[in-house]
């Protein structure tokens, strides 16, 4: 039998009292969202150009952080007498000689989805299932470093020691074989960008409007969710409705409810609903032959959205809510995603703020990924494309590993444009990290793991990852004085 | 009040069959859901000890619990973890490796929220390391059979309650209140949430009605065949059932109404005028239900075209024609006969005719045309006179044959005010609400149900 505190798990297990239950005010938190990765409007958002400019904007970015980090280690690196030398381009490398130099990683994975597969596609009788990984049992990968002068192809032991997908730029110290492969001694990564204080940005604010500031009151929790995987059937929602009475601090009992009162704000990140994938290009093909007048019915369900619709609606009255779009989301499936559109929220849409005011309303349907402050932490979240397809790149399954290569490489989509579709860049890689997070949380993961990143100077990042809500009914509470989370697990009992 | 909830509880349990949650349970009352759970437990306590089995119950439980599968997760990942450190060191000596040591000997808390049926809760109990807290979730006569059923409890609390301002009412339920919730459209209610399909379909571009409305019409169609006995609602104690009705009403209008734009405003301008003063009249006096709050149009973000808009105001406006019956409705409320007259109302309604009104609209429309110089009276809201039709005549010929022709001919009629231009949008919602209201068969909606995505 269960250990029971005494009075206070029974109360509820009585008969009607005259008890007044307090009126439990929902804790309040400052919400500072960023724009990082708003892309440009209507007539400025342009795809005609060419993703390999992306690349060496990233590589310019990046380059000056990975030969201050190199050089610190590498300079004055011996071996049998020969120092290691610092080389300005790959193709500049000499037979022989001990030298370290800077690139970006290109992986050579034959499983890697091509684009000729396309043409491929039309003599398939049945395609090939999606591979969960690029890699090829029994080798044949390569990996290599290439700039803008060339590639060099990277060998060694060392290599296996290190993470490393497409994109990813690193040094290598090493030498050039007799076969011209580059053996690799070592590799060093341009790790964690600086990070700023707590408050940093509400206090310069502050300060340039000569602001007092003034005195914050104890930040409350935030809950992170994501995956809710609404399809619009009855039969799967209750996990789903459980999640809304306890958020609303209706379900439980008063202990119980005063903590959920300390809540402040909830985070969805990705697969709010379960949509039918992106159609293939067969499937759009056979489709045009029966061409229908306007809004085809069979072609779009309109049942997920509205349920999502009218659970936050449920919601917004006592909870703000950060809405994060993920993969399967009625949005652009590119990265950056932008925020799911409000015509798809009758009902929430009166807790946003009018698009032109320039204020943050209760719900803030955002882009993924998204930047923001919050209770002076600054945060980043994905909807979880990005370590997925990571994830692709990798042998073994250690998320959060990858996640921690991620922020030490500073990007937070490094295989975009490679196998992740992307918004093609122009001026700079809006993927490049240039603060370093508090909290870095990645959606839609098979479950829930959490560590904390140390960066060289004393940064700190927590990285969570959040699981699938609807397959675990798991909600992640983060604290926002200690940010250590907790979990909130919901369920039926099943006997 | 142990009076009242009991009767309640009777009322819809034992003798409705149907589910009562807590949450349903303090929106009735309107009560704290915390006195909710506790009269769900004595109502459970007291019927069973009179005839038990009678009345079945599910427990929410909160603690935490000993079976942690995402602790042992972690555990098993630290692991994990470990042997990855083994063979991909990250590169700075700061690694990882020590903090997930760290993270291992201090697994993350999980607080379990676990729905249990009446059978299985000492062993779930049993699962809990700590509970800090059960109460009673939900009540039913006999068993349950599937748990998810339950969630019909909140839709159907969504939808009934739609009309109440979230940000004034559900204090009285105990829902955490935040002072800083920040709404845009002030001046008018929110969208009734039970409205959600109707309303999507304003807000997508306007090929739209027909499938949106089919799942507004299954709601509708569980939700009536829930209330099936319209004396249940009845046999409640409770003040709701007016409310409920204008509720309803509010709550399927918006569906129609683009239907209005697009068919509709093709015909209303010749028939408009007179229909606006009868329009302005009934708007000005006040109307129990509030209009569905149209957000702004947004400025650059909206999918709604400007023009679209403006539709939906002028609709909006013509509806009001449709509101004179809301009026009297009013009226008669006043009178304190609250009771009846929804029903009647609807069956009114519901006896009109779902589809017809676009087609007569048609017919009268062509007819004015031709002819404009019918006339007509509007008085205490019917609307008499003569018309002009066209009658079918089959007379036998010369040779014999049989000749059809079609013949106008005159005739007299009086009907319901709202009649030709602006009709339109009330008839059909209150169709609508009828089945639901008069128990009616919950399949007969309208005639877009049949477009409906099966």
């Amino acid at each position: 039998m269960a250990r029971s505190n005494g009075v206070s798990d029974e109360a509820l297990l009585s008969q009607p009292s005259d008890h007044e239950p307090a009126t439990l005010n929902r804790a309040p938190s400052s919400y500072n969202p960023l724009s990082n990765f708003a892309l440009p409007k209507g007539e400025n958002r342009h795809y005609q150009q060419q993703f390999a400019d992306m690349y060496f904007a990233r590589l310019a970015q990046l380059k000056p952080a990975v030969e201050t980090i190199a050089a610190e280690s590498f300079e004055g690196f011996e071996i049998a007498g020969e120092t290691a030398r610092r080389v300005e381009r790959v193709l500049d490398v000499r037979q022989g000689e001990l030298c370290w130099v800077v690139g970006t990683i290109y992986m050579e994975l034959p499983l890697k989805p091509n684009i000729l597969d396309d043409i491929g596609k039309e003599h398939w009788i049945a395609a090939p299932p999606p591979r969960v990984k690029f890699l090829t049992p029994g080798g044949g990968d390569q990996t290599m470093l290439e700039d803008e002068s060339g590639r060099l192809r990277l060998v060694g032991a060392a290599l296996e020691d290190f993470v490393l997908v497409t994109g990813a730029i690193i040094s290598v110290l090493g030498t050039e074989n007799s076969d011209g492969d580059f053996e690799v001694l070592d590799v060093r990564v341009p790790d964690l960008p600086r990070q700023p204080q707590r408050w940093e940005r509400e206090d310069g604010e502050a300060a340039v409007k000569k602001e007092a500031v003034a005195k914050r009151e104890k930040a409350g929790k935030v809950a992170l969710v994501s995956g809710l995987g609404i399809t619009g059937d009855e039969g799967d929602t209750l996990n789903l409705e459980l999640l809304m009475e306890y958020l609303l601090g209706e379900a439980a009992t008063e202990q119980d409810q005063q903590e959920t009162a300390t809540v402040s704000r909830l985070i969805i990140a990705g697969n709010s609903v379960n949509a039918a994938p992106v159609p293939s290009r067969e499937e759009l093909a056979s489709k045009k032959s029966s061409k229908k007048y306007g809004y085809d019915s069979s072609a779009y369900n309109p049942a997920p959205t509205n349920r999502l619709d009218a659970w936050l609606a449920g919601l917004l009255p006592s909870i703000p809510v950060t809405l994060l779009p993920g993969s399967a989301d009625p949005t652009s499936i590119a990265l950056p995603q932008p925020p799911v559109h409000q015509a798809m929220f009758p009902h929430a849409r009166a807790y946003m703020e009018l698009p032109t005011s320039g204020l943050v309303g209760s719900f803030d349907s955002a882009t993924n990924p998204y930047e923001f402050d919050l209770d002076g932490w600054r945060f980043v979240g994905t909807g979880g494309q990005t370590v997925d397809d990571v994830f692709r790149y990798v042998p073994g399954d250690d998320r959060l590993e990858m996640m921690e290569a991620m922020l030490r490489w500073r990007l937070w989509a490094p295989t975009a444009p490679d196998t992740l579709w992307c918004y093609p860049f122009q001026d700079g890689d809006a993927f490049v990290m240039k603060e370093c997070p508090h909290v870095w949380f990645v959606g839609n993961q098979p479950k829930f793991e959490t560590m904390l990143v140390e960066g060289p100077l004393g940064q700190k990042v927590r990285v969570i990852s959040v699981p699938e809500f609807h397959e675990t009914g798991e909600v992640v509470v983060l604290d926002l004085e200690t940010l250590e989370p907790e979990l909130v697990k919901v369920g039926i009992f099943e006997g | 009040m142990s009076t009242d909830y009991t009767e309640y509880l009777a009322a819809n349990v034992l003798n409705e069959q149907q589910l009562v949650s807590y949450r349903s349970l303090s929106r009735a009352l309107k009560v704290h859901v915390n006195l909710a759970k506790q009269m769900l437990f004595e109502f459970h306590r007291k019927q069973n000890a009179k005839k038990p089995g009678s009345v079945h119950a599910t427990y929410l439980i909160t603690g935490t619990r000993t079976e942690q599968k995402p602790q042992e997760q972690n555990g098993v990942q630290s692991q994990d973890s470990e042997d990855a450190v083994m063979q991909s060191s990250p590169p700075l000596p700061s690694s990882s490796a020590p903090q997930q040591q760290e993270e291992e000997t201090k697994p993350t808390p999980v607080r379990s929220i676990l729905l249990v049926k009446e059978e299985h809760l000492d062993q779930a109990k049993a699962t809990f390391d700590h509970i800090t807290g059960i109460h009673a979730y939900s009540l039913a006569a006999g068993g349950l059979s599937d748990v998810q059923t339950l969630t019909e409890c909140n839709r159907k609390i969504a939808a009934t309650y739609a009309s109440e301002d979230p940000l004034e009412a559900w204090k009285q339920y105990g829902t955490i209140q935040n002072p800083n919730v920040r709404r845009r459209t002030q001046k008018r209610p929110p969208p009734a949430p039970a409205a959600s399909t109707a309303k999507e379909t304003a807000a997508k571009p306007k090929p739209a009605p027909a499938p949106a409305k089919a799942p507004a019409l299954e709601k509708q169609a569980t939700k009536a065949s829930n209330e099936s006995d319209p004396n249940s609602s009845r046999a409640t104690p409770v003040p709701e059932k007016d409310t409920d009705a204008t509720k309803k009403k509010t709550a399927t209008k918006p569906t129609t109404k683009r239907e209005n734009s697009d068919i509709f405003k093709s015909f209303a301008k010749g028939a408009n005028k007179p229909k606006k003063t009868a329009s302005t009249e009934s708007s000005a006096a006040p109307s129990p239900a509030p209009a569905p709050a149209e957000d702004e149009p947004m400025g650059g973000m909206s999918d709604d075209d400007p023009e679209d808009v403006a539709d939906d105001v002028e609709v909006e406006a013509g509806a009001g024609t449709g509101k004179s019956k809301k009026d009297r409705q009013a009226e008669l409320e006043a009178m304190m006969d609250v009771e009846d007259e929804p029903m009647e109302d609807t069956a009114e309604g519901a006896s009109d005719e779902p589809m017809e009104p676009p087609k007569e609209e048609s017919v009268e429309e062509e007819q004015k045309e031709e002819e404009p110089k019918e006339s007509m009276t509007v008085e205490n809201g019917r609307r008499r006179g003569r018309r002009r039709v066209m009658k079918k005549k089959t007379v036998k010929d010369e040779e014999g044959y049989l000749v059809t022709r079609e013949e106008p001919a005159w005739e007299s009629f009086s009907e319901d005010e709202p009649a030709p231009k602006k009709a339109k949008p009330t008839p059909a919602p209150a169709a609508k609400g009828a089945p639901k209201k008069g128990g009616a068969k919950p399949g007969q909606g309208s005639i877009m149900s049949f477009f409906g995505k099966k």
